[in-house]
């Protein structure tokens, strides 16, 4: 990165790395949002200049046309007269040109086309295991964390008393550092943070509190997926968005769990980890098939295995006796109003449209889903409005997360 | 924040398809080439024909399909609507553990038994050949096997596609990288030459492939194609409802010679399609014999 003069340093910008004086003095560290009085302490003190991060720039009319054909691009799926995806588009279109003034480039054309996991070798050839075998075989062969266990076990019981669910989810270190993260984010918006899961359950409740618990230690069974074929990363920042989304509509809502939506949110995609992990040559054809027929990637799965992720996720949340609301919140997603009581599932549904609108500023590849009609009814929402407020939130909140959870 | 974009900027670009209209169409196209297009997918074709309407300058989907039936260049149109509906995705090498198992066992044993026959040829029919990837890995993998041996041979690649602009593309011969994501770095070396436009597919290789328009949904042009010892017809029936590959599937079976080969994509299967062939399992792979 180029050295900006002293004389062109200005307040407001923001230094690259750290900045040390003549003499191996540390100054400031990198990350400091230079002030007025930064700059004349540099000039006292003799330096002649610092490295600072690029300034959002000024984009001229070619490059806005630029953005919006991008981003059109990730909406041809969804219907253009539904007012959620309208508001949805637009929201893509500030973000990116947001990103794109602070030096995002646009993916071109063959980036944006998959990429190669030619030795990938699938456990199942199509046509020979159907979702239950699949499932079967990924459950025979692992084993859940005790841990989750014992939380739904305190889960089923109406009985158990808040100090007893801290205790069992104190005994895991890993899992309380995480929930007290979470809790401390902004998401929660705490005046104060605090420091014990105790005051975390008496704070969000104790069976609030035991549902992202169980949530958060169900990731943990996820650490072994090939990398190469997706990166884990931006799954699991899929996975956390949509959370933080279902929280927020959840809070619109009369009687939902803000909790059970997040946690819902967060595993919204298990399925298509099992699909990764057992057939991962055909889920590159799904992601290849999805981005050439710009199409969503779960209308190729359909077309390349014969069914969804969410066939998956329906023998495998059985399978470890996911607590029934939060399995059919999952298993819905796609179609929530095919469940008899679809409001949560609407819930996530959106949520999960909204992460993918969202996702379009960066670099994510695949067209946005769509919002069934009569799912957005139900949630009666003002499109514009909530939509822009959970956007803005979103960008808040997601990066510090993100942290409590990797 | 202020926006940056005009307010004039609408997501809706096009003139709308209704339910009735996106029927027929979907008809006509099924009807001429037997892609099969869900209803789901109407928004997208609605975007992806718009420009095209405009470019006619009919004012809506009605018009066009009328223009479709009945204009007296339909025939053009018809050509111009498969570029639309078509997707072309294809690479050189493409699903490398199927190749492998392709060349050491059906093509070997395909091979074997033409020798001791002594009859040294060998028809491969690539029913949906896109740019050529397909058909020229064909030709490489038989130049790497035959080796030596391969003057003494009679091989002919058939390659058809429905997409005009891609059997054009296939004779020219020529590719960028993306062409080369799936091939090993000495593919690329022995049998290209570098060329303005990326590389040139050798002509030692070329020659082995003849390039068609064709139309898997015109049961006379199929029944034109020389008989086959193997048909490699990969990605393709994945865009056809269950009665279109039915039909295609039985005039391969019909095209090929007994024992020989039908091989298809990574994730198309003749579970539910047809009996008559017998599956071969391989690590990767199957592949469908016919048997006698
Ligand atoms: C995705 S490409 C597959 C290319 C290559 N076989 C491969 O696997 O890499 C599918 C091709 O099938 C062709 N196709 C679709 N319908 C067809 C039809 N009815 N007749 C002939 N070709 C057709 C398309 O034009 C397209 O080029």
């Amino acid at each position: 990165m180029a050295i900006t003069p002293l004389d062109q340093l200005t307040a407001g910008m923001v230094l690259a790395c750290d900045l040390k004086s003549e003499d191996g003095r540390l100054l400031f560290r990198g990350g400091t949002q230079l002030e007025e009085r930064h700059v004349e302490l540099l000039r006292r003190v003799g330096v002649t200049g610092a490295e600072v991060e690029p300034g959002p720039q000024t984009l001229g009319p070619e490059k806005l046309r630029q953005i919006e054909e991008y981003v059109r691009d990730f909406f041809l799926y969804a219907n253009p007269d539904s007012p959620p995806i309208i508001a949805m588009f637009r929201m893509a279109l500030e973000m990116t040109a947001e990103a794109v003034s602070r030096g995002w480039e646009l993916p071109d054309a063959n980036t944006r086309r998959a990429s190669n996991v030619e030795h990938m070798h699938d456990l199942f050839l199509r046509g020979l295991g159907t979702p239950e075998t699949i499932v079967k075989h990924e459950t025979e062969l692992a084993s859940f964390p005790d841990i989750y266990f014992r939380i739904r076990q305190v889960l089923e019981d109406e009985s158990a008393s808040a100090e007893r669910i801290a205790k069992v989810v104190g005994t895991d270190m890993s899992l309380s550092a995480k929930l007290i993260k979470l809790v401390n984010s902004p998401l929660y918006g705490l005046p104060q943070p605090l420091d014990s899961i105790s005051r975390a359950v008496a704070l969000v409740g104790a069976k609030e509190l035991s549902i992202l618990a169980l949530g958060i230690s169900a990731i943990n069974y996820f650490r072994d997926i090939p990398p190469e074929l997706v990166d884990m990363r931006t799954f699991w920042r899929h996975s956390i968005t949509c959370g933080i989304f279902a929280k927020i509509l959840a809070g619109t809502q009369i009687g939902l769990s803000p909790e059970r939506c997040f946690t819902a949110g967060l595993l919204h995609d298990v399925g298509r980890l099992i699909m990764f992990k057992k057939l991962p040559y055909a889920s590159t054809e799904a992601m290849l098939f999805a981005r050439e027929n710009s199409i969503p990637l779960v209308e190729a799965e359909r077309a390349v295995m014969d069914f969804t992720h969410t066939d998956i996720s329906r023998p495998l949340l059985e399978a470890w006796k996911f607590p029934e609301e939060l399995s059919a919140m999952i298993n819905y997603h796609h179609d929530p109003m095919d469940y008899p009581n679809p409001q949560e599932s609407a819930v996530i549904h959106v949520a999960d449209c909204l992460t993918n609108a969202v996702e379009i500023a960066r670099g994510g590849m695949y067209v946005v889903p769509g919002v069934d009609e009569r799912a957005w009814e139900l949630l009666g929402l003002d499109a514009e409005a909530v939509l822009n407020s959970a956007a803005g939130q979103y960008c808040e909140q997601i990066d510090t997360i993100m942290e409590a959870f990797f | 924040m202020g926006s940056l974009f005009s307010n004039a900027i609408t997501l809706r670009k096009s003139v709308g398809i209704t339910d009735a209209e996106f029927v027929q169409l979907r008809d006509f196209i099924y009807e001429k080439c037997g892609i099969y297009v869900d209803i789901k997918r109407k928004y997208l074709f609605e975007s992806r024909f718009s420009k095209r309407l405009s470019e006619l300058g009919l004012p809506g989907f009605a018009d066009y399909i009328k223009y479709l039936k009945f204009d007296s260049h339909k025939s053009e149109e018809l050509a111009r609507l498969f570029e639309l509906v078509t997707t072309n995705e294809t690479s050189f090498c493409r699903d490398g553990k199927q190749l492998e198992a392709f060349q050491d066992k059906v093509l070997k044993e395909t091979l074997d038994r033409q020798r001791k026959a002594g009859r040294l040829e060998l028809n491969i029919w690539s029913a949906g050949c896109s740019s050529g990837e397909e058909p020229y890995t064909l030709s490489i993998l038989l130049h790497e096997t035959l080796r030596a041996e391969l003057p003494r041979w009679r091989i002919g690649i058939t390659a058809v596609d429905l997409s005009r602009a891609m059997i054009e593309r296939a004779r020219e011969g020529v590719y960028g990288d993306y062409a080369f994501k799936t091939t090993p770095d000495d593919i690329r070396q022995r049998y290209f030459t570098p060329d303005p436009g990326g590389w040139k597919i050798k002509p030692e290789v070329s020659r082995f492939v003849t390039f068609q328009e064709m139309n898997l949904n015109d049961p006379l042009a199929l029944k034109r194609v020389p008989r086959s010892h193997i048909v490699f017809c990969r990605n393709v029936v994945i865009y056809f409802d269950d009665a279109m590959k039915r039909k295609v599937v039985s005039a391969f079976y019909d095209n090929l010679l007994p024992g020989g080969y039908l091989m298809l994509g990574h994730s198309e299967t003749l579970h539910k399609v047809s009996s008559s062939f017998k599956p071969v399992y391989h690590p990767g792979t199957i592949a469908y014999l016919k048997e006698g």
